[in-house]
């Protein structure tokens, strides 16, 4: 596998400009889409924290003040066969989109390997490109080329973009003019019209009006029947139940179940429910002292 | 070209360049990428990597720089005008300055410090729009796997644009008002001003990959653009220092020494520029590119953890 991986890519793409809508080849078929070993993302606690200049000199003084390194991710392991579609479920801070992250290959892994096979498209924040002096029509033309689709292949997908984000004449108008759900509709309609092999969903689905959320659901539906692997995370365990194939629960980084979605989704609202119950225990405690 | 890209890239390592890690394509099926961590980088790939990055996404770079370019003037009653005003008015406050607070006797003095005002214009407003080049787009950066290196260099190719409308109002000056001046030595002006081209994106690309780390490069950089003005004989000649000739020696090590004397040779005196120095400028401004872009790839991957 690792032979044909190994040739440039750049032949095959200019092939696959006007084929981009055939199924995987059937080499990749069988091999997963998403292959995760032992993941570890570290971030450095000294560059990431916002500091003032006297911090840094204090630091540089007292080198051991407090953890320099924190795992945002450890050992986490697991496949998206294609086809299938993830859950990435967990509480708030459990690395769930530094997972995202690592998948649309933002970051890079600090510990394991990660492999993707295919195109990846990732709306981790609907129109996070989005320039606001530019009209809707450029804006298209923009972010296909952060995602680096060729432009070719931009042009064909401009008719069916603009059609389905539904924007009438505001399609020429400065984005600045557009209101929250006109931005996520484009930017909906630009992430799920590049049909990549993989595609990468953190919390988008709740965005615009109910009839939008009705037709990016049926195109989300539509995408995973077209034998794409989807990795989401969601707060929203009914989509989890009646959309996903599996689910990853994650807690603080580490991978606490895996499996069957309403298994795993039952297992996460135990969990929280509990995490509920402590956390009013305690301020009931505290509320106690105080009084 | 892409062609001839991969060829040299597999005549220099023995194997293609993948596009290992942040230039995935779109609108191929077949690509399999492979993300680990990373082992120790090597500078000659760091600088093959980005020069494949700047070509693969030259058309990510066009649109930066039309976007740019739109809103330049955009919210100003004489909109493009400006193009030509900006640099006409900040000559005007140098004439004021030298030829009447100081009264220093040089001939055609606004042609004499135009020649040198356009270049260093071109240059530090680069510069200050090449600072945040990376951080402004802090969102999308955390959001999409892109080349970044494209952000500066797209911060520099528009002030390209930016210097090109200046000439206009410098060719209009000399014809208006010093038509004997005029010579076939400018038609070199663009061989300098690649030398400076040069010079202005290696500053770009590292200042761009620095400020995201420390965020105080922006409020350093006015300052050092100002005294770095100040110390380039841009409202004098270096000739006006031959009383010192150490000092004289000092200031050829400052590359705007030989840019400045460069354009004043071929706008102003109408002679040939000082060839040698502008090769020696090339060669070194060459090498520190290739250093900017290694220095660039080499910090690239920490900035989506750090912004």
């Amino acid at each position: 596998m690792n032979a044909s991986s190994g040739e440039p890519s750049r032949p095959a793409t200019r092939a696959a400009g006007g084929s981009v809508d055939a199924p995987p080849s059937s080499a990749r078929a069988d091999l997963p889409a998403i292959e995760v070993r032992r993941l570890g993302v570290r971030y450095n606690l000294r560059l990431t924290r916002r500091r003032t200049v006297r911090e840094t000199f204090w630091n540089a003084f007292r080198r051991s003040n407090g953890p320099t390194h924190f795992w945002a991710l450890r050992d986490v392991s697991f496949d998206v066969p294609h086809g299938e579609t993830l859950a990435v479920i967990g509480p708030n801070g459990a690395g769930k989109s530094t997972l995202l992250q690592v998948l649309a290959g933002i970051l890079r892994p600090n510990e394991g390997e990660v492999e993707v096979r295919g195109s990846v498209s990732s709306l981790l924040t609907l129109g996070a490109g989005f320039d606001q002096d530019l009209s809707g029509y450029d804006n298209i033309l923009l972010a296909g080329a952060f995602l680096g689709i060729e432009h070719a292949d931009m042009e064909r997908r401009l008719p069916g973009i603009i059609e389905f984000a539904d924007l009438g004449q505001f399609i020429d108008a400065p984005l600045r003019t557009y209101s929250a759900g006109m931005r996520a509709r484009l930017g909906f309609a630009i992430a799920t019209a590049v049909e990549p092999d993989v595609l990468i969903i953190d919390e988008v689905l709740a965005t615009g009006d109910a009839a939008f959320r009705e037709k990016s659901k049926a195109r989300i539906v539509e995408l995973m029947h077209a034998a794409r692997a989807i990795v989401i995370v969601t707060h929203d365990m009914s989509w989890v139940r009646e959309f996903c194939t599996r689910a990853m629960l994650l807690e603080a980084g580490r991978v606490v179940a895996l499996g069957d979605p309403d298994e795993v989704a039952t297992l996460h609202e135990a969990r929280s429910a509990e995490r509920q119950a402590q956390r009013e225990a305690e301020l009931r405690r505290q509320l106690g002292a105080v009084i | 070209m892409d062609a001839i890209i991969g060829r040299l890239a597999t005549s220099l390592f023995g194997r293609p360049i993948a596009p290992c890690y942040s230039s995935g394509r779109m609108a191929s099926t077949s690509h399999v990428r492979i993300l680990r961590a990373s082992d120790h980088p090597n500078p000659v790939r760091l600088v093959a990597e980005g020069l494949t990055d700047i070509w693969s996404r030259r058309r990510l770079a066009r649109y930066l720089v039309e976007a740019d370019l739109a809103k330049h003037g955009a919210n100003t009653v004489l909109g493009n005008v400006w193009w030509f005003l900006d640099p006409l008015l900040q000559m005007i406050v140098y004439v004021v300055l030298v030829s009447i607070i100081f009264a220093r006797p040089t001939p055609d003095y606004p042609l004499f410090i135009f020649a040198a005002i356009l270049p260093w214009k071109w240059f530090s407003s680069t510069v200050t729009d090449a600072v945040t080049a990376v951080t402004t787009r802090e969102r999308i950066i955390k959001q999409v796997a892109f080349p970044k290196l494209v952000l500066p260099v797209a911060a520099t190719a528009s002030g390209v644009v930016s210097f090109c409308f200046g000439l206009v109002p410098l060719l209009g000056l000399m014809i208006a008002f010093y038509p004997d001046r005029l010579s076939p030595f400018l038609v070199l002006i663009p061989v300098v001003a690649a030398v400076q081209f040069l010079l202005t994106l290696s500053v770009a690309i590292v200042l761009s990959a620095v400020n995201v780390f420390f965020r105080d490069i922006g409020n350093v950089a006015r300052h050092a653009l100002r005294l770095a003005f100040y110390l380039s004989p841009a409202l004098y000649s270096i000739d006006h220092l031959a009383s010192k000739p150490t000092l004289q020696q000092l200031m050829w090590l400052n590359p705007f020494t030989t840019l400045f004397e460069s354009y004043r040779n071929l706008i102003y005196d109408g002679t040939w520029p000082h060839w040698d120095a502008l090769v020696v400028l090339s060669v070194v401004a060459g090498a520190c590119l290739l250093a900017a872009i290694a220095l660039f790839k080499w910090l690239e991957p920490s900035f989506a953890k750090v912004l």
